[in-house]
């Protein structure tokens, strides 16, 4: 069958059966979707699907049909970053990395189903099925918020975006996969 | 120092956010085969018998590896320290933890390689297991490491001892004895990669260890330890890591990758998944900690008894090195004179535990602050001017008698006053760092003062 991957019609061979994740990774050498947990738990293998973010672990290939299928090397490449890319690089907001295609992917399909600013209990509620082990989600919440407002580019951060302490943490609200 | 308040681009931010960086699992290698392990369902059992004979023979199976095939099994990570080995990479008499791994497949897919996992015949004998450290030195615990309920290897000693100024003393003086038992469980890194290697065997004989570690070396040596080869035999290619936060110091997949590469002769990837990582990876350890301190009813801390046991888990790996680390900090931020230290390393029927954020000192901060605020609610007082009272001070010693040069322990408080509206009486507030003098430096505090310029004192008396 046909896969439209980042606007590309790609053939692919597996198994119908076979997860989305394994046929962008193995077969087509997509490497931004990761393993993660293999079990729709991490949104670290998120990818678009039609504009809307997907575990693609639990997405199995004969699913997709001809859905247009957008991972991160769709999104932007070095010296030409999409707005939420260049917000997390600006902010610090990636910090080992692996969590980060997926966190860009759902920030990316957040902001354009917006289409203007987002407030932080939108970001919050559009990655609440995101796990970050190292940032602590105070730099990506404010990365995606900043690129919601076109605030991207080497300016410095005037008002910082962070929480006030009194403020609840991020509550897991469901997996939007 | 252009470099201090400026704002500086991350090297790798750009590769990050457009995926670019090349984690383990990215490096792609024709002809790669899929690693499984066969790992322990028992928390403690011996081991009658293995046969791998109809795993091997099934079709898609490259390499099975057990105990046999290794040629230095049982390793040590603190070897080059002088202390001794204790854990098999393949299990071989025994299993001492549920998820301890027994044999390796190399197949040429997942679903293969499962196969053969399944194939592999062991008997077991069960064996009463151990799970509370509490419980290791009780004379009908259950016998599970050859060493005996806890790590003898410190010295003479059987523990990590620390022993500074005149405790006895301290206690008869008292006006309070405080005492508290803290226990900080085990944490699990989870780390959103889970421990990866890619292994390819190259022409001339020497292996590219793509390596998910966070101690390259460390890893190093521990594969060229195990498979009893040159260190040049090694080409180890890392550095960038899925989070690892100490859990990616054990070396848990480079080496049985790797003999599974020498025995299929061909690249091996081994990806746990996030079972195996739950089931199988090392933890941060539980503690248990008692203190018992010498307390005057002005607020001083005259002296402190600590018991600390350490849960290890199935084997040594670092702990005695956290136990070290552990003492060395058993005063936390604050100058104490007195001091009675007995650290154990406790062996349990648990996975392995090992570094994580602060190895063997975050669980002793939590203890001593914890600790600090009960003495404080007994005596009445403000937890902060206690604090600020037995803070550390420039030319006081630590409780390994290291004098420090520039303690933070007085603006850091400070600050945090500050920051939420505080109101501390006035010879607080003008508290600085500086060498004590007048009414900070009471009778008691002045045998553990190093003289002016003094980086460490002589060991008189100690452990």
């Amino acid at each position: 069958m046909q896969l439209n991957v980042n606007g590309v019609s790609r053939a692919v061979s597996s198994p119908p059966l076979t997860s989305l994740l394994e046929v962008l990774r193995e077969e087509l050498a997509v490497l931004s979707p990761k393993h993660g947990c293999e079990q729709g738990g991490c949104g670290a293998c998120t990818v678009l699907v039609d504009g809307e973010p997907r575990r693609s672990c639990l997405l199995p290939l004969a699913a997709v049909g001809d859905a247009r299928i957008t991972t991160v090397e769709g999104l932007g490449a070095p010296g030409d970053l999409a707005p939420v890319q260049s917000a997390f690089h600006d902010r610090y907001a990636a910090q080992c990395g692996y969590c980060t295609s997926g966190m860009l992917l759902a920030a990316h399909a957040l902001i354009e189903r917006k289409g203007g600013p987002v407030d932080r209990d939108e970001v919050l509620d559009a990655l609440s099925g995101h796990v970050c082990r190292c940032t602590g989600y105070v730099k990506i919440v404010e990365a995606v918020m900043a690129a919601s407002r076109g605030q991207v580019g080497a300016e410095p951060i005037e008002q910082p975006l962070a929480p006030e302490p009194s403020q609840p943490e991020i509550e897991i609200a469901g997996s939007p996969a | 120092m252009k470099a201090v308040g400026a704002r500086l681009p991350r090297y790798d931010g750009v590769a990050h956010v457009t995926a670019r960086s090349v984690y383990v699992d990215d490096v792609r290698v024709p002809g790669t085969l899929v690693a499984k392990a066969l790992r322990s369902p028992h928390h403690h059992a011996a081991i009658k018998r293995i046969d791998t004979a109809r795993a091997k023979r099934l079709s898609g199976v490259r390499g099975v590896v057990t105990h046999e095939d290794v040629p230095n099994n049982v390793y040590g990570h603190l070897e080059a320290l002088g202390i001794p080995a204790d854990e098999p990479l393949l299990a071989e008499n025994d299993v001492r933890y549920r998820g301890q791994p027994i044999a390796a497949v190399a197949a040429e897919d997942s679903d293969t390689a499962l196969e053969a996992l399944d194939a592999i015949e062991i008997e077991y004998e069960e064996r009463p297991a151990l799970f509370d450290m509490r419980n290791a030195l009780d004379p009908d615990a259950p016998r599970m490491h050859h060493w005996g309920g806890v790590y003898p290897h410190f010295g003479p000693h059987n523990h990590r001892r620390v022993r500074k100024g005149d405790v006895e003393w301290a206690f008869d003086q008292a006006d309070v004895i405080v005492e508290g038992v803290y226990r900080p469980q085990a944490i699990e890194h989870c780390p959103l990669e889970t421990q990866i290697a890619l292994v390819v065997p190259e022409a001339g004989g020497r292996l590219t260890i793509y390596s998910c570690t966070q101690a390259m070396y460390f890893s190093l040596g521990v594969v060229a330890a195990h498979l009893e080869v040159p260190l040049n035999r090694l080409k180890f290619v890392g550095g960038t890591v899925g989070g690892g936060f100490g859990g990616k110091v054990d070396t848990a997949s480079e080496t049985i990758a790797a003999l599974l590469a020498l025995k299929s002769r061909r690249p091996v990837k081994w990806r746990w998944t996030r079972e195996e990582e739950f089931l199988a990876s090392s933890t941060r350890a539980p503690w248990h900690i008692e203190i018992a301190d010498a307390v005057t009813s002005d607020g001083w801390v005259l002296g402190r008894r600590t018991v600390t046991l350490h849960d290890s888990g199935a084997y040594a790996r670092f702990s005695p090195y956290g136990v070290t680390k552990h003492a060395f900090h058993h005063t936390g931020a604050y100058t104490i004179p007195n001091l009675r230290f007995d650290g154990f390393v406790v062996f349990t029927n648990r996975v392995p535990t090992t570094a994580m954020r602060g190895f063997g000192v975050t669980s002793v901060s939590m203890a001593v602050e914890l600790h600090m605020t009960r003495i404080a609610e007994v005596l009445g007082i403000s937890p902060w001017e206690l604090r600020l009272k037995n803070a550390n001070r420039i030319g006081d010693t630590t409780a390994n008698r290291v004098a420090m040069q520039d303690p933070s322990t007085v603006p850091v408080t400070l600050a945090a006053a500050e920051r939420v509206g505080e109101k501390l009486g006035p010879e607080y507030a003008a508290m600085t760092a500086d060498r004590r003098s007048g009414d900070l430096l009471p009778e008691h505090l002045v045998a553990q003062q190093a003289p002016e310029g003094a980086h460490v004192l002589g060991n008189g008396g100690g452990s």
